[in-house]
């Protein structure tokens, strides 16, 4: 046991003398390729303290996974489309920051508002023209449009920027916090997560449109009498739910690397939040993030990356046999 | 066409004013099912206008193609002189007709007033919002008491009131209420009843749906009586009330 494999750009090891080659090494990773070692034939020992830093890696990670979570729940609660291309949307942003700053040069903290605003219009594209078309149909209609989106959208990623992992090797190395060593980049990413989803929250609790977009989500067809265009509420739902994917998807290329295949597996972590956090429910779904981040990575640890990879099905088939309102289904 | 029950309908209360909401001889369906056949009614300012009828007989089904909800094949909706059939609901609220849905649906996870606030969405003057919310705390108290209290943790009957203060915030000039009694404890249906008085007492125009058609129609200046679909009889309130045909029918004796 020693979490000293690693495959692909698959959360891996934040602690001790590890963490500070994360950023840099991925850009060495190959996709694909199997096992991919750091520190061959190392075994250690865990210590409270190593523990303690994982836990908190892992909190860190799961800002990250609310934000995109976020968006697929809110746009869940006021269409009842289940949003698979939202993985996809997340995967442009990535790599709208790669390519902002691979080729344009620009600093990776300044292309989060461009790939937010690009996929902003592209949500608002979407919805109008193919979401929109299966509101109110069966959930098979918006299953199927919705992964046709997906694997279009992958099939056209894998085609312009190719199958090749790519990284933002920015804000690499780790800062000395109480004793632990923390990922810069999972920092800096953990604090824009959290500042993104505050904000969306309270928009969502306190601002009038953000009022109609919940009363939409209760109940869409008294919001309607109320005077509220849902059509414009969904519309801006779907756009919103794609920029918060972007952002996480350009944070996410600051702490692995990227891929066109990522969007699947974030998706699949975002089923799990949700399914923990009891669907609909903003702040379960946020707390969920937050578990599923400290499994992950304290299964990465006492495990094997491989094995972490399997954690958020796993809590989607307990949570669903044990508690299928979800463990923080606080109605908000 | 519906049967009169006594002469001269409608016009009793209202001078040479012409209807505020005309519905023409609509047809309407679900999918292929096709439930209103030619059904038509007039509503004049200030009046209150009760549909009574057996279950399934397309009362709600009137309501919901007035708001837009569905759109008639056939037929004309007119409000205030220009047509609404098949304008989109939230438009149709915007020119001035509010509905109360049946099963006092509220905005559970919405605070009394957050509720309110919805209920005025289409209102721009937040000037204007607080005037009609005060307005609506005084003809229920019950609201105004607590403006912070989460909707889904109020009683059935406070949830019907809010429902109905809800409509109310738009300023509107017609109000539609589907079945606002229904499921209520009989002190809350009482107080239902009073506050429709009060409404239709400070000038405001109802068309209200009801499954208790004897108090409906005692409150209304005029009712119409829908079977299967189609207009069966209409009159004022009184004289459905008393008529024969209508209480061996729907009366229950
Ligand atoms: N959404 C719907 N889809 C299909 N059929 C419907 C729908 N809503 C109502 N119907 C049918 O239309 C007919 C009229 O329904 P409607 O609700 O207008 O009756 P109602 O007079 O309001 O009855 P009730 O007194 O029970 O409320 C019924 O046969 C009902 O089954
Ligand atoms: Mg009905």
């Amino acid at each position: 046991m020693g979490g000293s494999e690693a495959r692909g750009w698959l959360p891996r090891r934040f602690y001790s003398v590890d963490a500070g080659l994360i950023g840099l090494a991925s850009g060495v990773r190959r996709p694909l390729t199997g096992v991919w070692r750091l520190t061959p034939g190392v075994y250690r020992q865990a210590s409270d303290m190593d523990v303690l830093q994982v836990v908190i890696s892992g909190l860190l990670l799961g800002g990250v996974y609310a934000l995109f979570a976020a968006g697929l729940n809110t746009i869940f609660g006021v269409m009842r489309v289940i949003n698979l291309g939202h993985g996809e949307l997340m995967m442009l942003g990535a790599y709208t920051t790669y390519y902002l700053y691979a080729e344009g040069g620009l600093n990776p903290l300044l292309t989060i508002p461009i790939a937010a605003a690009a996929m902003f219009g592209a949500g608002l594209v979407m919805q109008r023209f193919l979401v929109e078309r299966v509101i109110g149909q069966p959930l098979l209609s918006s299953l199927l449009l919705t992964f046709g989106l997906s694997t279009l959208l992958q099939g056209l990623a894998l085609n312009r920027f190719t199958a090749d992992f790519r990284s933002v090797p920015y804000l690499s190395g780790s800062i000395d916090l109480f004793g632990l060593a923390l990922s810069r980049s999972r920092l800096v990413a953990f604090g824009i997560a959290l500042a993104v989803t505050g904000v969306t929250y309270y928009f969502l609790r306190s601002s009038r449109f953000g009022k109609a977009i919940r009363a939409t989500s209760q109940q869409a067809d008294v919001a309607q009498v109320c005077g509220i265009d849902v059509r414009r509420v969904r519309l801006a739902t779907f756009a919103l739910g794609a920029a918060l994917a972007a952002i996480a998807g350009s944070l996410v290329a600051m702490i692995f690397s990227i891929s066109p295949e990522m969007g699947r597996m974030f998706l699949g972590k975002a089923f799990a939040i949700i399914v923990l956090g009891g669907l609909g429910s903003f702040v379960g779904a946020f707390l969920g993030a937050l578990m599923l981040g400290v499994a992950e990575t304290l299964a990465a640890y006492f495990t094997t990356t491989q094995l972490a990879e399997g954690v958020p099905y796993a809590v989607l088939v307990l949570v669903l046999t044990l508690r299928p309102s979800g463990f923080f289904g606080v109605r908000e | 066409m519906a049967v009169e029950v006594a002469p001269a309908p409608g016009m009793r209360h209202t001078g040479d004013m012409p209807p505020i909401l005309q519905v023409q001889s609509i047809d309407a369906a679900y999918g292929k099912v096709q439930i209103l056949h030619g059904v038509s009614l007039d509503v004049y300012p200030g009046e209150v206008v009760s549909i009574i009828g057996p279950n399934g007989a397309g009362k709600s089904t009137v309501l919901k193609a007035i708001m837009g909800f569905l759109t008639p094949s056939a037929g004309e909706i007119i409000f205030d002189g220009g047509t609404i059939t098949g304008l989109r609901t939230d438009l149709v609220v915007r020119r001035g007709i509010a509905y109360v849905p049946q099963g006092r649906i509220v905005f559970k996870d919405m605070s009394v007033v957050e509720n309110l606030e919805m209920g005025a969405y289409a209102v721009s003057d937040k000037a204007q919002v607080r005037r009609t919310m005060e307005q609506v705390f005084q003809i229920f108290p019950r609201l105004g008491e607590r403006p912070k209290q989460a909707a889904g943790t109020m009683s059935g009957g406070e949830q019907q009131m809010l429902a109905m203060g809800r409509a109310l915030m738009v300023e509107p000039r017609v109000v539609l209420m589907d079945e606002p009694s229904l499921g209520l404890a009989p002190r809350f249906v009482e107080l239902v009843f009073e506050k429709i008085g009060e409404l239709k007492a400070g000038g405001m125009t109802l068309l209200l749906v009801e499954q208790n058609a004897v108090k409906s129609l005692s409150i209304s200046d005029r009712g119409y009586v829908l079977e299967l679909g189609r207009n069966r009889f209409t009159g004022p309130g009184d004289a459905l009330l008393a008529d024969e045909r209508v209480r061996r029918l729907y009366l229950g004796g």
